[in-house]
């Protein structure tokens, strides 16, 4: 199934809610000072976050996974922000996410429960905000699929 | 304290020891040593890495804290700044040094999952 194909778009709440002005990481201030969280790290949480729910696959698009494919199998460990898109203000972070999921899977299902996670997971580790996860279902994996691509073509 | 052959340590450079001394004591964050260097302080024969610690109008010693965060973090990152806040003023006063600290900010600039090193 084509990229394009099989792709839904699903966004967090009924009322569309402005992000807050990126700026390169999220600010909490308090009475002693400032504690500031870096993109990269609101980036890995969401990565996990979603990676944490079954039937999610993988994360990215096609040449993203096949370039995070080549980099695990060159021994540079997995890229835990593959697929994964964030903004993040001062109190307040808005998340794009692309997933793989596996077939037969129900897909709102699936965007539901990446959503609740992605949104538990970033406000109880980070203390920002989740404003909105966008969620881009971009393939369907199914079964046999890599055992398939590995397969000698010569015997 | 100096070492044989030293000048004493500045309070700048005292302050900065005891916020990386907060840090190893924290469990789950660890210095990062990125930044080209802006993120460290040197003084009294030793680099301190991590942690900026820089002199302000007022005379007062404001440090700045750049983390990666371990995963799982044992707390919620804004939790884990409290607490080095918490630790760094602590061990300031007990070192005569409470009224020389300034503003405490800690950046957390990265997450390390298992497989990652800083």
């Amino acid at each position: 199934m084509s990229e394009s194909e099989a792709s839904s778009r699903t966004t967090a709440g009924d009322e569309q809610r402005s992000r807050s002005q990126g700026d390169g990481g999220g600010a909490l201030q308090s009475e002693h000072g400032q504690t500031t969280i870096g993109e990269g790290v609101v980036t890995k949480v969401a990565g996990i976050a979603a990676r944490e729910v079954p039937g999610v696959h993988d994360l990215g698009g096609g040449a993203e996974r096949a370039l995070g494919s080549m980099s695990q199998k060159a021994g540079m460990g997995e890229n835990r922000g593959q697929g994964v898109s964030v903004e993040t203000g001062e109190k307040e972070a808005a998340v794009d996410l692309s997933l793989v999921i596996d077939y037969g899977e129900s897909i709102p299902r699936i965007a539901e429960a990446v959503r609740n996670q992605v949104i538990k997971r970033v406000e109880g580790i980070t203390g920002l905000t989740v404003t909105e996860v966008n969620i881009v279902v971009n393939d369907l994996y199914f079964p046999g699929d890599h055992e398939s691509q590995e397969e000698s073509r010569v015997s | 304290m100096a070492r044989d052959g030293e000048p004493p340590a500045s309070e700048r450079v005292q302050v900065a020891r005891i916020a990386a001394e907060a840090i190893d004591r924290t469990e789950g964050v660890t210095a990062t040593p990125h930044g080209g260097g802006r993120w460290q302080t040197s003084g009294g024969g030793q680099t301190i890495s991590g942690v900026l610690a820089s002199e302000n109008a007022r005379g007062r010693v404001d440090v700045e804290l750049h983390l990666a965060a371990e995963w799982p973090p044992p707390a919620s990152l804004d939790e884990l700044g409290e607490q080095l806040r918490d630790r760094i003023r602590r061990s300031a006063e007990r070192g005569g040094l409470g009224e020389r600290l300034g503003a405490i900010s800690v950046a957390f600039d990265d997450l390390l999952t298992p497989g990652e090193s800083s």
